[in-house]
């Protein structure tokens, strides 16, 4: 194990390695000077393994993506050497191809699946086209290849007719993901190269293609990169993994070796920052400082600007690859200075042996010290969850919805004018109160109907029945009567503010930040005078982080970056003084190192502006997170219906409904102890079923694993769940007595 | 999310439009001041008629009466209008109608020639600006549709009429047809008409600068698009890519602009037929404004603005036909 550190492509020391990548640097010339976006990259990936690659945005890791299959955008150079060994015949030389060997060789040998599946499919034409084209553009039988193809869509659990004769606009995100995959490999490619591909889905929908991706792969027999921003996600599937940091392998190793003995310390930080649902929240820290920029990277090691360890030699040594399996530090002809010349740079070459683990850092024998993982709470650790005492709940809701419905009607189709049109039930019949400083996370699936349950509670969505209300006032009749003189909807409108999903769009882009923040504060701060207004924006920029506060005030919203966006949009909404704030996915759109930071700078808002929030997510880690926190609740909501309703305590360690207990399958976790968490998936559908068309009886029960005839045909109403406070759940199963456990089980039959 | 059948609502809307726009007319004749009823019983009276004959005139020249209620000549008014009567014309002593249909040809034949020529010209000048996006010819072409899509087209027009009429006499400075030959199916006639059509298709031109910026926006958008990479990735041919791909997707969104640009042509064509002295709808409503021919006026009126209603309504009805995705949607959204 301490051999092999050669760099000769003729010296097949691996295995069977399947691509060798050597040396891969990919630089654009900029105005403000060369960048490279992939610095001097060499893996060797071994046939039939599945490599994960993780890194944040920004890191170069689509790039290696590009790279494997020389499609680099111009004006891109890609330099270095990249060999493909197909299984019989002459390894090819993937960068000397010509134009038309390099177009026979993508897809045939080397496919590659986008993150962007939504609009990966050309809008205006079938699926099936999409198939079709492909094959005959390479020359394959397109009957054969078609079978071939309906053959995949159903390994993926998709009806093979529906989807080839649909538009790509009608299928749901990870149906077009999946199709993606099965496009990927119409022409049966050795490699699959995977960018990103579960990154816009839900989490359950993400963990459903994380588990096909494991058996399509035995299937097809194909070997995977797998790149990613999430480490626990790529941990359940991986055999190796590498991880990017400032457009370079920093660490990479076998899965069980980074995530028990992770040695660079950026990897032990991101395991850190990352939400999940086994550390103790105190445990979870963003990363400080920001990545480098690709024309002015560090010198020396990249990451020493942040590294809790660094010191001189960090500055001027960029560290190489040093063996963690075995303690003998390998330093093999390094040159000092090496950040000048890329030739003479030292260089991570992996060991071939897969068993192999190198850490990119001087210091990696005292990172874990350094850096411990679950540091003082080991003890009480995972189970003992204890979230925040939370509000009172006695007092009078602030917003209290009572059995609120949102149907929507759709279109029929062309010329169609007077068929019945169909209803989606985006909500039905949900009540739930939110009182004084509370906070209610709702999680759920895309479609489930949480985001218009949410701009429902803020006014935003008026409901078909049911009332919504503000202080005991119904809103939509205030708004009707034009107020009763004690309350105005205008009060409520101010009163109930959104903080959106992308924050970009809620802020105007032609107003500079200090303007678009004294809008607010000249409405319902009248009394302030200019003086008074600018000094209660600079102090609230300074404090969420952003100073000097003047230097940001002159700033148009392009000008900031995506989290600098979403504070600025924060404050804003919070300048309104309102008592609840609907944030509709706030954090999904960052990077995940930075997303533990956004959440407490929102808690910590909530404290000082005194609110309450309805926070909507998919993702069961950052509800945990912020509801355990604040002592919130976590709110379940599935197709229309709130299923399970609960302090984060229960939702996530005793939850009742199947259908929780499936978001908590989903959710992924990094696992230092070893040992394989996944499981078999609890579901046995993996899309949501028609919004159009509900299941009858309980609206789980075509996915339920537990689901009974009694299912089928009664509708279950929410009911005390468990001995906690709080805790509610629509499931036969919470009452002992329920004609459900003597009513036969409808599983068996099933897939 | 769309809600309860658009194309019900859309189709109630447009007959909403048609209805207001009678009804409007009807008001004018009738009841504002100084009204096309008004003047014309002035005016025949001042000719020397009794009035009871005067009122039998314009009973029968407006289509309406002047003694009845006036809801119920309201009523007989949208049904005569409805079945197609609109009145005679003062000027003329003929149907309104029959007016209308003669001029219409023309001004059709103008139009159509315009819009086809203008979106051919902006959709190839656009494709061609987006592939070298940046390049001197994107440049170039950029200023001309900039500058193209400045000019009034009546002052392009009035350039056209002194240069390549007046100063250098290639084209007819005005007429329809030409004169001296028997219009017919014949060599000499039809390129007679398309002599006289040229000035007239060329000042309408100016469209196409808007087409080839809207066309060059659409063609770069979609050169961009995730699902062009993915395509080359998939080695589709260059072919494949151009027409399926890029051609497709760029021209849709055009549908629309196409469309409404043909109701803004209609509303041009007063000025252009007027300039040109081409007879067709444009200049006949025209001369019937300086005329005070109310009955042709409001026909005019009437009639083009049913033109452009229907125009929209098709383009709204048909584009979910000719772009899937203004259909359904799926339900991620909610
Ligand atoms: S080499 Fe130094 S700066 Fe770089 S990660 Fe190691 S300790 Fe930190
Ligand atoms: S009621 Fe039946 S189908 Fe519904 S969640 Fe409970 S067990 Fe499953």
């Amino acid at each position: 194990m301490t051999t092999s550190q050669s760099t000769s492509l003729d010296d097949p020391t691996a295995a069977d390695p399947v691509v060798e990548i050597r040396n891969a640097t990919v630089r654009f010339g900029m105005e403000r000077g060369e960048s490279r976006v992939l610095d001097d990259v060499s893996l060797d990936l071994e046939r039939n393994e599945i490599f994960g690659v993780v890194g944040e945005s920004g890191s170069g890791k689509s790039m290696l993506a590009s790279a494997m299959l020389d499609a680099v955008v111009e004006p891109g150079i890609l330099d270095g050497s990249i060999t493909y060994r197909p299984e019989a015949g002459d390894p090819i030389d993937v960068l000397g191809l010509t134009t038309n060997e390099l177009r026979t060789f993508r897809w045939e040998e080397i496919a590659m699946v986008f993150q962007g599946a939504m609009s990966s499919f050309n809008p205006v034409r079938k699926i099936d086209t999409h198939f079709v084209e492909t094959l005959s553009a390479h020359d394959y039988d397109v009957d054969e290849g078609m079978e071939r193809a309906r053959g995949l869509i159903s390994d993926l659990y998709m009806d093979p007719e529906r989807v080839l004769d649909s538009y790509p606009h009608e299928l749901s995100g990870g149906m077009k993901q999946r199709t993606l995959i099965a496009l990927s490999l119409i022409l049966e490619p050795d490699v699959l190269v995977m960018d990103e591909p579960t990154a816009a889905l839900d989490l359950l929908m993400q963990r459903s293609i994380v588990s096909l991706i494991e058996e399509i792969k035995e299937e097809y027999d194909l070997t995977i990169l797998f790149i990613t921003h999430d480490l626990p996600l790529v941990a359940d599937l991986a055999d190796r993994i590498a991880v990017m940091y400032a457009f370079e392998f920093v660490e990479l190793g076998p899965t069980e070796e980074i995530l028990q003995h992770a040695s660079h310390p950026y990897t032990r930080l991101l395991l850190k920052s990352t939400p999940n649902l086994a550390s103790p929240i105190e445990a979870m820290r963003p990363i400080e400082g920001s990545a480098p920029d690709p024309v002015n990277v560090p010198s020396g090691c990249s990451f020493h600007l942040r590294c809790p360890l660094a010191d001189e030699q960090c500055v001027e040594v960029d560290p190489e690859a040093y063996s963690v399996s075995d303690s003998s530090v390998s330093v093999t002809g390094s040159d000092s200075d090496s950040d000048l010349s890329p030739d003479s740079d030292a260089t991570s070459i992996p060991n071939s042996d897969a068993g192999d683990h190198v850490a990119n850092c001087h210091y990696w024998e005292d990172a874990p010290e350094t850096i411990p993982m679950t540091e003082e709470w080991d003890v009480e650790g995972i189970d003992a969850i204890d979230s925040a005492p939370g509000p009172s709940r006695t007092a009078d809701p602030l917003v209290s919805m009572e059995d609120v419905e949102v149907h929507f009607e759709t279109e029929g189709s062309f010329l169609d004018f007077f068929s019945e049109p169909d209803t989606v039930q985006a909500v039905d019949g949900i009540s739930l109160d939110i009182y004084e400083n509370d906070v209610v996370v709702l999680v759920g699936e895309s479609g489930c109907g949480k985001t218009t349950f949410g701009k429902t509670a803020v006014g935003l969505q008026e409901p078909t029945d049911g009332a919504v209300k503000y202080r005991g006032q119904d809103i939509w009749d205030l708004k009707r009567s034009g107020g009763d003189g004690t309350m105005s909807f205008d009060t409520v409108r101010r009163a109930l503010q959104i903080v959106h999903q992308d924050p970009g769009s809620a802020l105007n882009a032609h107003r500079r930040v200090g303007t678009s923040l004294e809008v607010p504060l000249k409405r319902w701060n009248p009394e302030l005078d200019g003086n008074d207004r600018k000094s209660r924006i600079v102090s609230l920029l300074e404090h969420v982080g952003m100073s000097p506060a003047e230097d940001y005030i002159d700033r148009y919203p392009h000008q900031l970056s995506g989290g600098e966006q979403q504070r600025v949009a924060l404050i804003r909404a919070m300048l309104m003084n309102p008592d609840l704030i609907l944030a509709d996915e706030p954090v999904s759109a960052l990077d995940v190192s930075l997303r533990v930071e956004m959440m407490d700078l929102m808690i910590e808002l909530q404290e000082q502006f005194d609110t309450s929030y309805l926070f909507v997510s998919h993702d069961l880690s950052n509800a945990r997170y912020i509801a355990e926190k604040t002592g919130g609740r976590i709110g379940v909501v599935y197709l229309g219906e709130l299923v399970e309703i609960g302090r984060p305590e229960e939702i996530i360690h005793d939850p009742q409904h199947p259908y929780t207990q499936a978001l908590r399958w989903a959710t992924p976790e990094p696992d230092f102890e070893g040992g394989g968490m996944g499981g078999e998936s609890p579901i046995r559908e993996i899309d949501v079923p028609d919004p159009t068309d509900p299941p009858s009886g309980c609206r789980y029960h075509t996915r339920c694993p537990e689901a009974r005839e009694v299912c089928t045909r009664e509708h279950p109403e929410p009911n005390e769940a468990s001995a906690a406070a709080y805790h509610e759940a629509a499931c036969f199963r919470t009452d002992d007595h329920h004609e459900y456990w003597n009513s036969p089980s409808i599983t068996d039959g099933g897939d | 999310m769309v809600t309860i059948g658009w194309r019900l609502r859309r189709l109630a809307q447009a007959l909403f439009t048609v209805w207001a726009v009678i009804t409007l007319s009807f008001a004018m004749i009738r009841l504002m001041p100084g009204n096309a009823m008004g003047a014309m019983m002035v005016r025949f009276e001042q000719q020397g008629m009794s009035p009871a004959r005067a009122r039998e005139l314009v009973e029968l020249r407006l289509s309406l009466d002047p003694d009845k209620p006036i809801h119920t000549a309201y009523v007989e008014y949208v049904l005569n209008t409805l079945q197609g009567d609109l009145g005679t014309s003062v000027f003329h002593n003929e149907p309104v109608v029959d007016l209308l249909a003669a001029a219409l040809p023309w001004t059709l034949f103008v139009l159509s020639w315009s819009i086809f020529i203008s979106f051919f010209i902006g959709i190839a000048a656009g494709a061609l600006m987006a592939y070298w996006e940046g390049g001197k010819l994107d440049v170039g072409l950029t200023s001309w549709a900039v500058l193209m899509g400045s000019i009034p087209f009546y002052v392009l027009a009035i350039l056209l009429l002194i240069f390549a009429s007046y100063r250098w006499g290639i084209f007819p400075s005005g007429g329809r047809q030409p004169t001296g030959v028997e219009a017919g199916f014949n060599i000499t006639y039809i390129r007679g008409i398309l002599y006289h059509a040229t000035l007239p298709v060329l000042s309408m031109l100016v469209a196409s600068g808007v087409a080839s910026l809207g066309m060059r926006g659409n063609s770069i958008r979609v050169l961009g698009s995730d699902y062009l990479r993915v395509a080359r990735l998939r080695g589709l041919s260059d072919y494949t890519i151009s027409t399926q791909y890029v051609a497709r997707n760029a021209v849709l969104p055009m549908y629309t602009t196409l469309l409404i640009s043909i109701g803004e042509m209609f509303g041009g064509s007063i000025v252009l037929e007027y300039v040109f002295n081409y007879r067709g709808l444009g200049l006949l409503l025209y001369e019937a404004f300086n005329q005070r021919d109310y009955p042709l006026m409001m026909g005019g009126f009437v009639l083009i603005t049913i033109a452009v209603v229907i125009a929209l309504l098709i383009a709204d009805m048909t584009y979910s036909w000719v772009d899937p995705r203004a259909g359904g949607q799926n339900s991620d959204s909610y």
